[in-house]
């Protein structure tokens, strides 16, 4: 798996994987909708299997000494990884925008604990809807992304607006830190955990059709 | 000794198409042509030995091993080589090898370099900088590093001139003299003539012929009739006669040329173009 995660890092990544990374930037801008920030992290996670396509990356990967599944399992684990680096880089920005007392965010939910952990489960949703189909057929990546890019908009307008509807959200988790820190942890926790289960689920059903699937 | 690849029985169905009960087998440093037609059914062959695509029933053997056995040494053992090398054709050579070599513990770095200078391939271009025969040997050159024992080129000469093809036939010789075992698809049959041991003749999904190429051939001799000395009860006997510049052509059975007084010994690609024209008619 190291071979491969290398393989990916070095042959597939897309530089604007790299550079979406800086996206975490726009967490200094007062008011935003920031769960766009990781919207761009899955955009470029498409860009990555776009360019797989075009850079035969999986006819190359099938060649190599390794288990079908494995070329599956490499690339999800890598989406997970760089949807993680992103949340880290997200969150070192947080710490400066909170030591530059830039204030509450007006346009939606604000960067705060619980915001990672709504941002996971979007980050788990869009890789349970998009590696599945996939890995269906990878020549129709775009089709996989235009439905999954769909769903993952909709989970944010139901996210964002939720911080205006519901009281739980709107007057405990959308508050600046350390206000209500248990329920919003308990929001990092659950969001940490449906990633991680989304993740495994899509990750065992594209290696099945994955296996199935003729080249 | 076991085959380097044993293949029984290899049926799979598509739509329009199908693989037929494909059998055939590579001895230990063998030059195996695999010939037949565009459409004949090689690719897929080719893809379902390597488990690309998924065969309806059938056995595939590598050094006695099923893919189910043992699938990781079995790819450690092989290289398979389709045309050039078109993946990440804007990565550095250096790049793609320092990747590539991981996934084989046998890797050799010497004879690495020893090929990259050899087929004078310099590793800081891409594959895009590279012509089409470059791009084959590089791909030789990722194979005989991890000291693959069975290369399968799926169509490795296409698209090359005669002087690039030549050298890639002379190195495939090179490598069969030192033990490695060669199958090498093709629809270019003087490349086979030039090298091949046996070949293994595939015509619509079903194999016609696995033997020995000069016994394949010599089976057949080459016929050329004047329009005025054809007749009617020749032509049970004359296999896929068509016209030529000054009247037909065709090939007959070995035993039945002492009856065709123009018969002549015959090569690989005459024998393939009136089998396949006998096929069609």
């Amino acid at each position: 798996m190291k071979n491969l995660l290398i393989k990916e890092w070095k042959l597939a990544i897309h530089p604007t994987v790299l550079l979406f990374f800086g996206l975490a930037l726009m967490l200094l801008i007062p008011s935003y909708p920031f769960y766009v920030v990781f919207f761009y992290t899955v955009l470029g996670l498409f860009f990555v299997c776009v360019t797989g396509r075009e850079n035969k990356d999986i006819e190359y990967t099938l060649t190599l000494p390794i288990r079908k599944r494995d070329a599956v399992r490499s690339r999800i684990l890598f989406a997970m990884l760089v949807e993680l680096c992103q949340c880290v880089m997200v969150a070192l920005v947080v710490f400066l925008r909170n030591a530059l007392q830039i204030g509450p965010n007006e346009a939606g939910m604000d960067a705060n604990v619980a915001l990672f952990g709504l941002s996971l489960i979007m980050l788990g949703l869009f890789n349970h809807l998009f590696f599945i189909r996939y890995y269906r057929n990878p020549l129709k990546v775009g089709k996989a992304f235009a439905f999954s890019a769909i769903m993952t908009f909709v989970y944010i307008l139901f996210a964002e607006a939720s911080t205006f509807i519901f009281p739980f959200f709107q007057n405990r988790l959308d508050t600046p830190d350390p206000l209500f820190m248990p329920e919003k942890l308990v929001t990092l926790a659950v969001g940490l955990l449906l990633f991680l289960l989304l993740s495994w689920d899509a990750c065992r059903k594209a290696e099945q059709s994955f296996e199935a699937l003729d080249f | 000794m076991d085959a380097v690849l044993s293949v029984q029985g290899l049926c799979k169905q598509y739509e329009h198409f199908a693989l037929q009960n494909v059998a055939f087998t590579v001895q230990p440093g063998e030059i195996m042509g695999f010939i037949g037609r565009n459409g004949a059914g090689k690719t897929t062959t080719l893809k379902s030995i390597l488990n690309f695509v998924h065969p309806d029933s059938g056995e595939i053997r590598f050094f006695g091993q099923t893919f189910a056995e043992a699938e990781m040494a079995i790819k450690s053992k092989i290289g398979f080589v389709s045309g050039g090398v078109d993946y990440y054709i804007h990565k550095k050579l250096r790049v793609i090898t320092s990747v590539t070599r991981r996934f084989y513990p046998d890797w050799d770095d010497e004879a690495c370099t020893n090929y990259m200078q050899q087929f004078r391939l310099d590793e800081n271009k891409t594959p895009a900088e590279l012509s089409a025969g470059m791009k084959v040997k590089y791909n030789l050159v990722l194979a005989l590093s991890h000291h693959a024992e069975l290369l399968l080129l799926d169509e490795p000469t296409s698209g090359l001139d005669p002087v690039s093809r030549d050298e890639l036939l002379d190195i495939f010789l090179e490598l069969s003299k030192a033990g490695t075992s060669i199958l090498f698809s093709t629809h270019i049959t003087s490349d086979l003539d030039k090298c091949a041991d046996r070949i293994t003749y595939i015509h619509a999904g079903q194999i016609v012929a696995s033997e020995e190429i000069n016994r394949f051939v010599s089976a057949y001799r080459a016929v050329e009739l004047r329009e005025e000395e054809l007749t009617e009860a020749m032509k049970p006997q004359l296999i896929g006669l068509k016209p030529a510049k000054h009247g037909y052509s065709a090939i007959v059975k070995a035993d039945d040329a002492p009856a065709f007084p123009s018969a002549t010994a015959t090569d690989l690609e005459t024998v393939m173009i009136h089998l396949e024209k006998e096929h069609e008619a």
